[in-house]
């Protein structure tokens, strides 16, 4: 696969502070690029950089290998975008700012624009002025009008801000179409772990400027740690017992409490052995590390760091 | 650069503001041909010819237009920045000191024409009826009015370079009420000087302030916007 959006040793310094620091990031060409990170984290710098609303302080940004300048602007061309909370022209209506929209994108098309309307669920509102839209609205009409244009790269920063639960599905599933049959390539940005866990190919984990691990997701759910949580009145007596039964599971021993990380381990079979050695189970249960900690693992594995 | 300034136009609805330069032209001359037959009734002569009429109503077309780029200059410029619209605009695949060209360029025509309108709209209004009012005791002939018009055309190319001075209070504190203000402030101020006793100014006077002026507005775009392609929008 080809990379979309290529992103090398960039910085970005405000008053001699580093909000950005030497981030290094490849988006594929076709993949949805979830990025995470908690608020101030630098994801909004890093995605006005790629829009050249920003300049880098050091660094170079490629999209589709073309080396982005200062003065560069014919390239946004293929890029459409949410940055922060939508604005809009508050004296038009939804329908004229998405016409202004295309007119500077030098494609006017007013089928398209009613097919994007209504693919955002709001057909019945195009005539209504902007201003007297609620939050959720105005974020669907920020994602109808970064489509509008067909872009082949989708840049979303946190749009999922604002829109109520059938919202995020709808979302969620037009991102997910979007990939699938235009091939776009989407950059989106959360703080929030499980709003792209599920559609993300790729996930960049950013804190404090710093890109701290790029990571297929698919790689991660192969990988999913689960583990057995014991205890038992007699843990090290459990141990040898375990030990012999199952060859030499990985366990780890805390007070009383045992943590079998061999994921071949049957709970039942654990159980039975432990009962026939006369053992006192206080509690059992399996538990299945979710991406959530995972991720919040290698945040605040970067912040100790 | 065309296609930009309609697309300016509509986004604005600029159209809607020929009618207030419509409004205000008939407001200027009814009330300065108001002030001048009140004065007359009261037994004094308030401007004793042509000239002296127009003078007073160039002023406060001036005035009145100076502050109107104030308002344009809000609306088109000040508020991007403040409503974060132009990170919108500057995501577009348009070269960005074209399309600050284009609005200023927008607000400049608009002045420039706004008052060279009003100026000739009044000057022969003001031909057809003061036989008739007789606003000032002078027999006027259609030559005195068009031999107005040069100054009127320099003057008003002028006062619309100056007219952008206030952009540089407003982008200070990206606020449209400074920049509203500063608007009436250097309306004012610019005019006061100017018609300090029309009759006795000469020509050099009435031209080398404004001149000045509207060089120093130009010099403030220049300077406010020299570095828009690599600044951070923020």
């Amino acid at each position: 696969m080809t990379t979309m959006i290529e992103i090398s040793e960039v910085s970005k310094l405000y008053k001699n502070e580093e909000v950005v620091s030497k981030v290094n990031m490849d988006i594929k060409k076709g993949e949805i690029y979830g990025f995470l990170g908690p608020n101030g984290a630098g994801k909004t710098t890093i995605m006005k950089m790629i829009l050249n609303l920003v300049k880098p302080s050091a660094g170079e940004i490629r999209i589709n290998k073309e080396l982005i300048q200062k003065k560069s602007y014919k390239y946004l061309k293929k890029i459409g975008n949410i940055i922060e909370t939508p604005v809009f022209y508050n004296q038009l209506t939804a329908k004229e700012n998405l016409e202004l929209h295309s007119e500077y994108n030098d494609r006017l098309s007013n089928a398209r624009i009613e097919e994007v309307l209504e693919l955002v669920g709001l057909k019945s509102v195009g005539k209504k002025l902007v201003t007297e839209f609620s939050l959720g609205m105005r974020q669907r009409l920020g994602i109808a009008r970064a489509i509008l244009t067909d872009p082949e790269i989708l840049i979303l920063d946190e749009p999922i801000n604002g829109l109520d639960p059938i919202g995020i599905k709808e979302i969620r599933e037009l991102l997910l179409f979007l990939k699938n049959n235009h091939g776009m390539t989407i950059l989106i940005s959360s703080h929030i772990v499980s709003e792209i866990e599920c559609i993300a190919d790729t996930i960049g984990v950013i804190n404090q400027g710093k890109l701290l691990r790029e990571v297929q997701l698919s790689e991660i759910r192969a990988n999913g740690t689960s583990q057995l949580v014991l205890e038992i009145d007699n843990p090290e007596k459990a141990i040898a017992v375990l030990e012999e039964q199952f060859g030499n599971p990985e366990i780890k021993q805390v007070g009383k409490t045992l943590y079998l990380k061999n994921t071949e381990v049957d709970q039942s079979s654990v159980m039975q052995s432990l009962v026939r050695a006369n053992l006192k189970i206080l509690k059992i249960e399996q538990h299945q590390e979710t991406l959530e900690e995972y991720f919040l693992n290698i945040i605040k594995g970067g912040e100790s760091a | 650069m065309m296609k930009l300034m309609k697309l300016e136009w509509k986004k604005n609805h600029l159209s809607k503001y020929f009618k207030t330069t419509l409004i205000a032209t008939v407001l200027i001359f009814l009330i300065t041909a108001f002030m001048a037959k009140m004065a007359q009734n009261q037994g004094e002569l308030m401007f004793t010819n042509f000239n002296s009429y127009m003078s007073f109503v160039n002023i406060i077309i001036r005035v009145v237009f100076v502050i109107f780029s104030a308002v344009l200059l809000s609306r088109l410029v000040i508020d991007e920045y403040k409503n974060k619209t132009l990170q919108v605009l500057f995501t577009y695949p348009v070269n960005r000191k074209k399309v600050i060209q284009s609005k200023l360029m927008l607000i400049m025509g608009f002045c420039f024409l706004s008052i060279l309108f009003s100026t000739i709209v009044i000057s022969l209004l003001t031909f057809m009826v003061n036989p008739k009012l007789e606003l000032f005791p002078q027999l006027l002939e259609l030559g005195d009015v068009i031999n107005t018009f040069p100054t009127i055309i320099t003057i008003s190319i002028m006062t619309a370079c100056l007219s952008l001075i206030p952009l540089y209070f407003g982008m200070k504190k990206k606020s449209s009420s400074t920049t509203i203000t500063w608007g009436v402030i250097i309306g004012l101020l610019v005019n006061a000087t100017v018609s300090d006793g029309a009759a006795t100014v000469n020509m050099v006077q009435l031209l080398v302030i404004p001149g000045i002026l509207a060089l120093v507005g130009l010099t403030i775009v220049y300077f406010t916007f020299r570095h828009i392609e690599s600044q951070d929008i923020l």
